[in-house]
């Protein structure tokens, strides 16, 4: 556990605003809570100074009032580190990451289509993965989304 | 009826073509529905040929749940084949749905979008289920000759 402690404290001395948010679960797997207006100088500073090169995945959260992104990031030496950010709803305006890993394109794509993010500085190009045909404003991810029928287009003419 | 026409019935019962189509699948039945034309379990005893194009084919296999963007490209599919054409749906996901059904990007089963003469359930459908339907359908042919 000493490398975990070895990263939390370099963080906290870094950033002082993560006094108290950083979580040692087990061995090579801590947590984190971050806020959205600086998580990109944090994710910056991982990469760059602490050897998180690898970005796992992102995962999408709906949690009623708020929606949330964790980020898992990766260290060589397998130490994973969950880093999670919380919008409200009403404003779901994130900026991209994808200065700092710039695989995290098309995971950004699908929060967009699927859970209704707005995020700033994506590079433009067609919606992923829903269609190009499904109408706007209807994020099925969420959790009060019910399927529309008319979204179920039916059968041809039988001649 | 004339010879003719005797004739071309007669060689559509007994020798269908068909074309295998895919639309949005876990591509466990269609292993099983290649399977089932292989020498061991043989549906091509039954004169059925493998084609890979709409135009040459009397019946049309599909396999998988119905997607939002499959459904043009099955309609249009369907309507390049020659009359009379028949259409067989394998597996539980291509008879209603299977476990995707009401999902966000589905149409459901098959028969959702174009009309279906057989269904074959399983999933994956056995390759002997895949023969029975077959036979079946061969057999409900004969019997509206």
């Amino acid at each position: 556990m000493a490398k975990e402690e070895e990263i939390r404290e370099s963080l906290t001395k870094q950033f002082g605003a993560l006094e108290g948010k950083i979580r040692i679960q087990r061995a090579r797997r801590m947590w984190a809570e971050v806020e959205p207006s600086d998580f990109e100088t944090v994710l910056d500073y991982l990469r760059k100074s602490q050897g998180f090169v690898i970005l796992c995945t992102m995962t999408g959260l709906d949690k009623g009032e708020n929606l949330g992104i964790i980020y898992h990031l990766a260290r060589e030496d397998g130490i994973m580190l969950n880093v999670e950010v919380t919008v409200p709803k009403t404003n779901p305006v994130i900026k991209t990451v994808t200065a700092v890993f710039p695989g995290a394109d098309h995971y950004e794509r699908e929060l967009v289509d699927l859970l209704g993010f707005k995020i700033e500085g994506l590079a433009p190009g067609f919606r992923y993965p829903l269609t190009d045909d499904w109408p706007e404003g209807q994020y099925p991810l969420r959790k009060d989304w019910k399927l529309d029928p008319s979204l179920k287009t039916g059968k041809i003419e039988e001649s | 009826m004339s010879l003719v026409s005797k004739a071309i019935t007669w060689s559509r019962i007994k020798s269908p073509w068909i074309l295998h189509f895919n639309t949005g699948a876990c591509n466990a039945c269609d292993i099983e529905i290649l399977a089932a034309l292989t020498p061991r379990f043989d549906l091509e005893r039954f004169g059925i040929l493998l084609r890979s194009t709409p135009r040459h084919a009397d019946v049309l296999v599909c396999s998988g749940p119905v997607t939002r963007q499959a459904r043009e490209r099955l309609i249009r599919i369907y309507e390049q084949l020659p009359e009379p054409k028949f259409v067989v749906s394998v597996g539980s996901c291509s008879c209603s749905g299977g476990v995707f059904n009401g999902c966000y990007n589905m149409m459901g089963g098959v028969n959702e979008v174009i009309p279906v003469s057989a269904f074959i359930p399983g999933c994956p459908a056995r390759p002997e289920a895949l023969i029975d339907g077959v036979v079946k359908l061969l057999g409900s042919l004969q019997a509206t000759k």
